[in-house]
């Protein structure tokens, strides 16, 4: 069974391609999608609206910098000092290389900080390249379970 | 005419070691008795007592004062002096009749201890008058006090002290600093030489006689062919002194005064001191070629009249002084008003520039300011001021310096004697090398001295410096390379000028500290700025690009040909406009993130860059001409940025040649390495080459070479960053040659800081 990935993202326009960008790579994994840094940490500790979820963590976080309540690195941060979360491997996708977001990010443990292309094409071969190796690659930690793609 | 510097005579040595105040005699047209008042009894008495009195002096010593004046005259005197507060300056007494018969006006003083008497014979038998004194100094008070300069004040001295003493002549003169006296009035008889407005040398008058006419403030000679009349016994009898005669009237002068008086044709002489504010300020002088007695009551008129005379030329140099310091107190004003307009201090200075040279009555001045030299008015040329500066540098311990004859103590002094004899300068910072010099032109004088005064100095030995001078000749001297003096008032002004010109600094360095602080604040503005631009302008030009290639996929079939190529024409913008924004944002990184050097190869950067612009390559015929190119230190990120902007310029604009040459080289020196990128491309005119590095800049249409215009904004400001520099060499399709320098003593990590701060200036 393959772990879900976790995609959180606020803006609509981005949401749309980004998904679109996962299904041309071709990943079998579902993918759960939330809208903001609140959501996404509820997902994850199976509280709030996900509190009758299966538990288990995604293959990967696809995490955006810039997100309503919580912002990216607020939630990457909590991940991480989290004892059952801290080994979901997180994806940064931003729309900036700011140095600042980079350096803090990388402080924080990211496992892979992406500046989203201008370019359509290298977008997608971005994620796909991004999906392939942490959700199919991977070895899932033990006690992953599949959850159903919500969107 | 002599032209010479002038220095200051150096005082006759001699003359000022004589002990004037000790003479052990008295001028003999009157008599001594000094007493100590206690017992009363006669300790010394003048030889010429015999001539007076009938007594011998041998006689009377360590007698009553009765032995002398007789029981009647002892008695009153006695009486008299109990009466009266007896002090250092002579009391008048009255007249007292000697058993001869003789009548005497008898004056006393008390000076060290001893009791002094001194009588003058007169002819009348009553006290002296001085009725007379009233009326003829109401008069003279009202006369000063029409008079508005203080040389007319001194011409009404001269006659009426003229008109009282009858002398032949009477001089008013003032000294200068150096102690030069100048005769500001005269009143003469016919027959008698003019001295009006010449001048008298300092060495004229010993410094000890000097302090002498402060205390004693009338002095008579009456003769100077006079024997004088020596004191029995020569000492006193407890102190085993010779008698102090300061104050006594009497006092015999030195032959050499008598000598320079005989010389001078004058066989009488009496001088009135004029004491301004404790000092001696000048001296009213008698002269009359034949002998001349002066009697007590004339003496004492003409010393009420020179005291009088002497508080009118203090109030009037008070108000002078007064209204002068008002009006640089308005000048001042208005000048620090108008220094705190704008900014700029120096152009401030520029505005003022009138004020500035009035302030100190000059004719030019100069600003040496922050490395800058500014000029107003009529200067020396500025590489002179420059110089004088630096001189100033190493001569100026306090705050002001000045001289009226710069060229006597600054070798470049003659050159610019001219516009600049005088200087007034002022240290206007407590840490640099920053002046205000004020100049003043050459003034050529000529000062008539009353006799050669270089003449009276210089013979040889002891025995002829007490020598006076023989010659009251009219001996011009012209004085050159020098300008009007600096007054005390001036250079007070000057150095009120200089505390508020600092507040002015200081205020200007809080200025730049609070433009710092803002600059920092607007930076950070600018940073979050940039960072919303980079995250919010950049998405939606994402999104469109996005979108545009999903519509060109999913329709491709269905859209006219047309449409395709609009479709195709939205993408390509917003691609370019996400690219714009991309370049503009490392642009301003660029600025704004901190250098990390270490050692960078540039072979592998160069290496690096081209196989990045493998696409562009492809299909066309480049020779490489790369050079081993020397490691640098330098921020490894930022310089391949540089050189891969450079490598794609160079691949860029020679995509037209069939085969493009492209060369990089690299040339060290001492101080920097330089490298050159050389192409056979399409090349600029050098019209445009300063546009080259600017941010947006483009010399090529869009469609022949598509570019944001930053990448080569970019290259300089990374370089400058290092602190190397950057150029451009080029011809219309000859190619171009870029060239880069590193400088080789870059500092590592901790030297940031000081590149950072170049950078910002």
């Amino acid at each position: 069974m393959l772990k879900p990935i976790l995609l959180v993202e606020d803006n609509p326009n981005d949401l749309e391609l980004t998904l679109i960008a996962l299904e041309k790579s071709k990943l079998a994994n579902e993918v759960v999608v939330v809208r903001d840094g609140a959501e996404a940490l509820d997902f994850l500790n199976c509280n709030g609206i996900f509190n009758k979820r299966a538990t288990g963590n995604p293959a990967v976080v696809l995490l955006d910098l810039k997100l309503p309540k919580i912002d990216g690195l607020e939630v990457l941060s909590q991940i991480r000092s989290s004892a059952k979360l801290q080994s979901i491997p997180v994806v940064m996708l931003t729309s900036s290389k700011e140095e600042q977001d980079l350096l803090r990010s990388y402080q924080l443990g990211v496992n892979a900080y992406v500046v989203k292309p201008v370019d359509f094409g290298e977008f997608i071969k971005a994620i796909s390249d991004l999906g392939i190796f942490w959700a199919v690659l991977n070895e899932p930690p033990p006690g992953s379970i599949r959850a159903n793609r919500r969107s | 005419m002599n032209a010479i510097h002038r220095t200051g005579f150096s005082p006759a040595a001699a003359c000022d070691k004589e002990p004037i105040h000790i003479p052990g005699s008295i001028q003999p047209h009157g008599m001594l008795i000094a007493f100590t008042s206690d017992n009363f009894l006669v300790d010394q008495i003048s030889a010429n007592c015999a001539s007076f009195t009938g007594v011998k002096p041998e006689d009377v010593v360590g007698k009553p004062l009765s032995a002398v004046l007789g029981d009647e005259g002892a008695q009153w005197l006695i009486a008299e002096i109990a009466n009266q507060n007896i002090i250092a300056r002579p009391v008048y007494l009255g007249a007292l009749k000697m058993p001869n018969g003789s009548f005497f006006d008898v004056m006393v003083h008390a000076w060290q201890g001893l009791v002094i008497l001194e009588f003058e014979m007169i002819s009348r038998e009553k006290a002296a008058d001085f009725r007379l004194l009233y009326p003829l100094i109401t008069k003279f008070v009202s006369t000063l006090q029409d008079a508005n300069e203080i040389e007319s004040m001194c011409a009404i001295a001269a006659r009426e002290i003229k008109n009282v003493t009858q002398f032949g002549r009477v001089l008013v003169y003032s000294f200068d600093h150096q102690g030069h006296g100048h005769v500001l009035a005269e009143a003469i008889d016919t027959g008698y030489h003019s001295y009006f407005n010449q001048r008298f040398p300092a060495s004229d008058i010993p410094q000890q006689a000097r302090a002498m006419y402060v205390a004693n403030r009338v002095r008579l000679i009456a003769n100077a062919n006079y024997t004088p009349a020596r004191l029995v016994p020569g000492t006193h009898s407890v102190t085993g002194e010779a008698i102090d005669l300061t104050y006594a009237s009497l006092r015999s002068v030195s032959p050499v005064h008598l000598q320079y008086m005989r010389n001078m044709g004058t066989l009488a002489s009496m001088s009135v001191s004029i004491v301004v504010k404790g000092r001696l300020w000048g001296l009213i002088s008698c002269h009359n070629t034949e002998p001349r007695e002066v009697s007590f009551e004339t003496r004492s008129t003409c010393e009420q009249l020179g005291q009088i005379l002497a508080l009118h030329i203090d109030a009037h140099q008070e108000r002078t002084e007064s209204a002068y310091r008002l009006e640089l107190r308005g000048m001042l004003v208005s000048l620090l008003g108008a220094l705190s307009q704008s900014q700029n201090f120096v152009d401030n200075f520029s505005m003022v520039s009138h004020d500035l040279l009035r302030l100190a009555g000059a004719s030019g001045a100069a600003l040496i300011f922050e490395g800058k030299t500014t000029l107003f008015g009529a200067t020396p040329p500025e590489a002179d001021v420059y110089e004088l500066a630096q001189w100033l540098a190493t001569q100026m311990t306090g705050e002001v310096f000045n001289t009226d004859a710069l060229s006597a103590v600054y070798a470049g002094g003659s050159a610019m004697k001219d516009v600049a004899s005088g200087i007034l300068a002022l240290s206007i910072s407590r840490h640099h090398k920053h002046y205000l010099i004020w100049f003043r032109p050459e003034v050529i004088r000529t000062i008539d001295w009353a006799g050669n005064p270089h003449l009276k100095s210089g013979q040889d030995g002891a025995f002829q410096a007490l020598t006076p001078r023989q010659s009251f000749e009219l001996w011009s001297e012209t004085v050159v390379a020098t300008s009007k003096p600096w007054r005390q008032s001036e250079i007070d002004a000057a150095l009120e000028f200089r505390t508020a010109i600092l507040g002015v600094v200081l205020e200007r360095a809080e200025a730049m500290a609070e433009l710092a602080d803002e600059l920092g604040r607007a930076n950070k503005e600018l940073e979050s700025f940039s960072y919303s631009v980079s995250h919010d302008l950049r998405s939606p030009m994402r999104h469109i690009v996005g979108f545009t290639d999903l519509l060109l996929e999913m329709e491709a079939g269905r859209l006219s040909e047309k449409g395709t190529r609009f479709l195709r024409n939205i993408k390509e913008s917003a691609r370019f406009a996400g690219k714009l924004v991309d370049d503009l944002l490392s642009f301003s990184q660029m600025g704004r993130s901190a250098l990390r050097t270490s050692e960078v190869d540039l072979n592998a950067l160069v290496e690096n860059s081209v196989s990045k612009l493998q696409s562009e390559i492809t299909g066309r015929h480049i020779v490489w001409n790369i050079a081993p190119l020397p490691p640098i230190c330098a921020d490894p990120v930022f310089m391949q940025m540089a050189v891969q902007n450079l490598i794609s310029n160079a691949v860029k604009y020679t995509s037209s040649r069939e085969t493009a040459v492209i060369s990089i080289s690299a040339r060290e020196s001492e101080r920097e390495t330089v490298f050159e990128f050389k192409d056979n491309g399409v090349g600029f005119s050098m019209e445009y080459a300063h546009k080259l590095f600017g941010v947006f800049q483009r010399l090529h249409r869009m469609e022949d070479f598509e570019g944001t215009g930053i990448g080569l904004a970019n290259v300089k400001r990374i370089v400058e960053r290092h602190g190397g520099w950057v150029s451009a060499l080029g011809e219309i399709d000859k190619g171009a040659t870029f060239s880069f320098s590193v400088p080789r003593n870059l500092p590592t990590e901790e030297g940031d800081a000081h590149v950072k701060a170049d950078t910002t200036r």
